[in-house]
């Protein structure tokens, strides 16, 4: 074996032990490209399903996003009609205020006159104040003078009602005796005759002009209490010398009462009296009294000679 | 090359027993590199000569 032999021998094995020592380490410390691979393609699907579901999400979102855009659209429309009605409405109130404003002006000087005429009416209220004072002083005045009068009224109201009662008394008094008056004078053939009053009857609560006209109408001093002839005539209708009763030719509706008295007369002779004792309306029926002649039908009845 | 090694016995024999012994270790280095270099793509791509398919 040569020299070169070996030496070729010696640097085939030695390269060989370098070159596998190379190899080795490189392959035990290589990675392992087909786990990083799977790693990676898994990676790669979940990434790409992540995809998917972004953009089905992005859709959706897109979708709702559309639809918040018209809803907000629909907003917007809605709030700029409601805007344009606002600014209307600003117009027309800062029309009002303008006018408002002009209004207060005036009335500041309305005020201002008011003012003043209210400071007048002040014054003029002092004045009227100060006057009723006066006034009231003045019906305190009245008031006791007139609580005088009611005083003197009262009393005077009193002394009238103690009066009317004497006026009443008296007046059934005055009839009393008038009718004993009659009862007397009714036998005589006479009645009574009222008296013109010298005093007028005046009422209460008459009006001025009835008192003066009863005062004008009166008679004052004209005539006298006293009596008048009834005045009555007639003529005997039937005798009954036996009762002693006669019948005469009138009765109520003449005049004729109870208890009067006629004279019988004939020829200017005196005959008799009859005193009625029933009355009709056309005759009356007598007792025959004081005969001093026989009565007969057709004699003159009076009441008085 | 030894010509005295090569005549004995009709048989080729190694001239030096050292050199030989030599290229039987690099012999047995490169193949327990193959070896490994096998053993460590079929673990890793299930494949020794193509291409692994995903």
């Amino acid at each position: 074996m040569s020299a070169l032999t070996k030496i070729l021998i010696i640097l085939l094995a030695f390269s060989s032990f370098f070159l596998c020592g190379i190899v080795v380490t490189y392959v035990a410390t290589e990675d392992n490209y087909k786990e990083k691979y799977d790693s990676q393609r898994k990676r790669a699907q979940v990434a790409i399903a992540d995809k998917n579901r972004a953009e089905k999400l992005l859709e959706e979102r897109k979708n709702a996003y559309e639809q918040q855009e018209d809803k907000l659209n629909a907003k917007i429309a809605l709030l700029v009609s409601e805007a344009k009605d606002i600014g209307n409405k600003l117009t027309s109130e800062q029309r009002t205020n303008a006018n408002l404003l002009k209004s207060v002006s005036d009335m500041t000087s309305v005020v201002e006159t008011s003012d003043q005429t209210a400071q007048l009416q002040t014054q003029l209220f002092k004045d009227a104040q100060a006057k009723l004072q006066l006034a009231l002083a003045k019906q305190e005045k009245d008031q006791r003078e007139l609580d005088e009068l009611s005083k003197s009224l009262m009393q005077k109201m009193a002394i009238i009602d103690d009066l009317e009662i004497q006026k009443k008394r008296l007046a059934e008094e005055k009839v009393e005796l008038q009718a004993k008056l009659a009862n007397f004078l009714q036998p005589a053939g006479k009645v009574i005759v009222e008296p013109l009053l010298v005093t007028p009857k005046i009422g209460f609560a008459q009006p001025v002009d009835i008192r003066i006209r009863n005062i004008g109408t009166s008679d004052v001093g004209a005539g006298d209490v006293g009596t008048r002839d009834i005045g009555l005539h007639g003529l005997i209708t039937d005798v009954k010398m036996k009762h002693s009763m006669a019948q005469i030719s009138i009765g109520i509706a003449h005049g004729v009462k109870e208890n009067m008295k006629f004279y019988v007369t004939r020829d200017s002779k005196f005959v008799c009296e009859i005193r009625i004792i029933d009355v009709d309306n056309e005759k009356s029926v007598g007792l025959l009294e004081r005969v001093e002649l026989e009565p007969r039908v057709g004699d003159t009845i009076a009441t008085n000679l | 090359m030894n010509a005295a090694a090569q005549n004995r016995g009709g048989k080729i024999v190694a001239a030096n027993n050292l050199y030989t012994a030599i290229l039987a270790l690099a012999f047995l280095v490169v193949a327990a590199t193959a070896a490994f270099v096998a053993v460590k793509c079929h673990l890793q791509y299930g494949t020794i000569f193509t291409i692994p398919i995903p």
